[in-house]
C-alpha cells in the first residue's frame, strides 16, 4: 500500500512540476508580447512622424508618403511665426535655466542645514509647484500680474517658468546632499578651512552632477511647457510649443511634423548630454523620482 | 544643530520669495476672485463686489459635473492600465543582469520624459487619425472615427503615452529593493515560478503601484494638450474648461472657481494616497 501511495505522489508532483513548468513557458511568452506591444505603441506613433515628415505630397494624406522631400523643413524655417516662438523659447530656457538653478541650489544647501523636521516642511513647499496643475499655476499668475501690472510678457513668461522648474535642481541636489558624509567638510574644518572655503571646496565639486542635471531638467521643462505658457503669451512674445498648439488646433499641418522631429532630435542630444555629465543609471536610482 | 541662525537662513530667501510671490499670492488671488459675482462683458471681476459662492454652486450642475468626472474616469483609466503594464517591465529591467540593456532601457525611458507633450500628442493623434490606421482601428472596434468613444480612446493612448514612461521610471526604484531571493526560496520549497511571482512578488510590490498610480493619476488630471487636441472637442477635461472660461467667455470667476475645486481634488488626492501608502509601509 505504501509503495503505492508513494508512488501516486511522486507522480503528482511530477505533475504539478509539468504544469508549473508550462505555466512559466507560457508567462515568458506573454512578457515579451507584452514589451513588443509596449515599444510598438511608445514608438510607431514617433517612427510615423518621423516619415511623414518628409511626405512629398501638398497635402497630408495616407501614411506611407509616396515621395520624400524637405517641403515641410523648408516651410518651417521661411515661417516668421514659428522662428519667432523658437526665438523666445530659447531664451526663455536659457534664462531660465541659469534663474533657476541658483535659486533652487541656494535653497537645497539652505535646507540641509535645517533640523529634520522643517527641512520636510520645506521640501514639500518648494516642490508643490510640480503637484500644482500647469493651468492652475498660468491663471493664478495671470490674475496676479494683471492686479500688479506687470505687462511685459517676456517677464511674464519667465517668472512661471522659473516657478515651475526651481524644485527640479532642489531635487538633484538634496538627494547629493543627503548622500554625503558629513566628515568630508569635517575634515576640511579641521584642516583649518573656514566653513565658507569648505563649502566652496569640498560640498560644491561634490555636486556639480547634480547641479548639471538640474539644470537640464529646468532647460527641458521650460521648453517643453504649454499649459502655463498659454495663458501668459501673447503676439508679442510667445513660445514654440504655444504656436505650435494654436496651429495644431487650427489643422493637422505636416510642418508640426517637421517641427517635432526637430524637437526630437534636440531631445536625443540633450539626453547624450545628460548621460556625459552624470549617468542616466544615477539619474534615475537617485533624483528623477525620489521627492 | 538645535538652534538656527539667522544667517544660515539667507539661502533660503529667494525660494521662499518665489514661491510666496508667485504661487501662493497668486493662489489666494485665485481664491478671491472665484468669490467675486461674473459680470457678463466685464474682463475679471469688478473691485468691490460683494463675496458670492454662485461660481462654486454653479458647479454643482450636471453639466459641469460631467466634465470633472469624465476628467477622473479617463484618468483613472490611463494610470491604472500604466501600472498593470508598467509593473512586469519596471521588474524586468530592475532584475536585468546585462547592464548595457538595462542602461538603453532607462536612456530610452528618460528621452521619452523629456520629449514634449505636444510633440507625443501630434503623434497619437497622426497615428490615430485618418493618416494613420484611424480606418482601421476604428472599424475594428466598431467605432465612429468621429464619435465620442473614438475620441476617449485617443485620449486615453495619448495619456498612457506619457504615463507609462514615468510609471516605470517611477516604479524602479521600489521595485528594485524586492529581493529576488524570495522568489528564489520560494522556487526551492517547490512552487513554481509564475506561482512565486503571483504570491511573493505581487504583494510586495503594493508601494510601487501605488507610487506609480499617484504619479501617472496626478499627471492625468491636470492634462491639457492631450485632451484638447486629441478629444477634437467631444472630450474635455477640467483644465481645458478652465482655459474656455478664460479665452472664450471671459469669466475669470467661474475660471477661478473651477481652479480651486481641481487644485483642491488633487492635493487632497495626492497627499491622501501618500499618507495612505506611508501608513501601510509602516505598520
Amino acid at each position: 500500500v505504501s509503495v503505492a501511495a508513494s508512488r501516486h505522489v511522486t507522480q503528482s508532483a511530477g505533475l504539478r512540476r509539468a504544469f508549473g513548468r508550462r505555466m512559466d513557458q507560457f508567462g515568458h511568452l506573454l512578457l515579451a508580447a507584452l514589451i513588443t506591444v509596449v515599444l510598438a505603441f511608445l514608438l510607431l506613433p514617433l517612427l510615423m512622424v518621423t516619415v511623414m515628415s518628409f511626405d512629398a505630397r501638398e497635402y497630408l494624406g495616407q501614411f506611407p508618403p509616396p515621395a520624400l522631400s524637405m517641403r515641410w523643413y523648408e516651410r518651417f524655417f521661411a515661417e516668421p511665426y514659428y522662428l519667432q516662438g523658437l526665438k523666445t523659447s530659447i531664451a526663455l530656457a536659457c534664462l531660465t535655466m541659469v534663474i533657476s538653478t541658483s535659486i533652487g541650489v541656494s535653497a537645497a544647501v539652505g535646507i540641509s542645514m535645517l533640523p529634520t523636521r522643517a527641512q520636510r516642511i520645506l521640501t514639500t513647499l518648494f516642490l508643490s509647484p510640480l503637484v500644482i496643475p500647469g493651468v492652475v499655476v498660468g491663471f493664478a499668475l495671470l490674475i496676479f500680474y494683471s492686479r500688479a501690472h506687470v505687462d511685459n510678457t517676456f517677464l511674464r513668461l519667465l517668472g512661471a517658468h522659473v516657478l515651475i522648474t526651481f524644485p527640479y535642481s532642489i531635487r538633484t541636489v538634496l538627494a547629493t546632499l543627503s548622500g554625503l558624509r558629513p566628515s568630508y567638510v569635517e575634515a576640511a574644518l579641521s584642516l583649518g578651512a573656514t566653513e565658507r572655503r569648505a563649502f566652496w571646496t569640498v560640498t560644491v565639486p561634490l555636486l556639480k552632477t547634480s547641479i548639471g542635471a538640474g539644470a537640464v531638467f529646468a532647460f527641458v521643462f521650460s521648453f517643453d511647457d504649454v499649459a502655463a505658457s498659454m495663458f501668459l503669451s501673447d503676439p508679442t512674445a510667445y513660445t514654440l510649443p504655444v504656436a505650435l498648439l494654436s496651429m495644431m488646433y487650427a489643422n493637422f499641418d505636416l510642418v508640426i511634423a517637421a517641427a517635432s522631429l526637430l524637437q526630437i532630435v534636440m531631445t536625443v542630444l540633450l539626453m547624450l548630454v545628460l548621460d556625459a555629465i552624470v549617468g542616466m543609471d544615477r539619474v534615475v536610482g537617485t533624483s528623477v523620482y525620489k521627492a | 544643530m538645535a538652534v538656527v541662525g539667522v544667517r544660515e537662513l539667507r539661502p533660503l530667501v529667494p525660494a521662499f520669495l518665489l514661491v510666496l510671490g508667485l504661487l501662493a499670492l497668486p493662489l489666494c488671488m485665485v481664491a478671491d476672485e472665484s468669490l467675486r459675482p461674473y459680470v457678463s462683458g466685464h474682463i475679471g471681476s469688478l473691485a468691490g463686489a460683494p463675496l458670492t459662492f454662485a461660481n462654486y454652486t454653479e458647479l454643482l450642475s450636471p453639466a459641469y459635473a460631467n466634465f470633472f468626472l469624465d476628467t477622473f474616469r479617463l484618468s483613472l483609466i490611463a494610470s491604472l492600465v500604466g501600472i498593470a503594464v508598467g509593473l512586469p517591465i519596471a521588474y524586468i529591467i530592475a532584475h536585468e543582469t546585462s547592464s548595457r540593456t538595462r542602461r538603453a532601457w532607462i536612456i530610452f525611458l528618460v528621452s521619452l520624459l523629456f520629449l514634449n507633450v505636444l510633440v507625443r500628442t501630434y503623434a497619437i493623434g497622426l497615428a490615430a487619425g485618418p493618416p494613420g490606421f484611424g480606418r482601421a482601428l476604428a472599424s475594428f472596434l466598431g467605432m465612429r472615427l468621429n464619435g465620442r468613444d473614438y475620441a476617449e480612446l485617443t485620449v486615453v493612448a495619448g495619456l498612457l503615452h506619457c504615463v507609462l514612461p514615468m510609471a516605470i521610471l517611477t516604479m524602479l526604484a521600489p521595485v528594485q529593493t524586492l529581493n529576488p531571493r524570495l522568489v528564489d526560496a520560494a522556487e526551492a520549497l517547490g512552487a513554481p515560478r509564475w506561482w512565486a511571482h503571483l504570491s511573493i512578488t505581487m504583494p510586495l510590490s503594493t508601494r510601487a503601484l501605488m507610487a506609480g498610480f499617484v504619479v501617472g493619476f496626478t499627471f492625468c488630471v491636470s492634462a491639457f494638450v492631450i485632451p484638447m487636441v486629441l478629444g477634437k472637442g467631444r472630450v474635455m477635461f477640467v483644465s481645458n474648461l478652465i482655459y474656455t472660461r478664460f479665452g472664450e467667455a471671459g469669466n475669470y470667476p467661474s475660471g477661478a472657481a473651477l481652479a480651486i475645486v481641481l487644485l483642491t481634488a488633487s492635493t487632497v488626492f495626492v497627499y491622501g494616497i501618500g499618507h495612505l501608502s506611508s501608513k501601510l509601509w509602516e505598520r
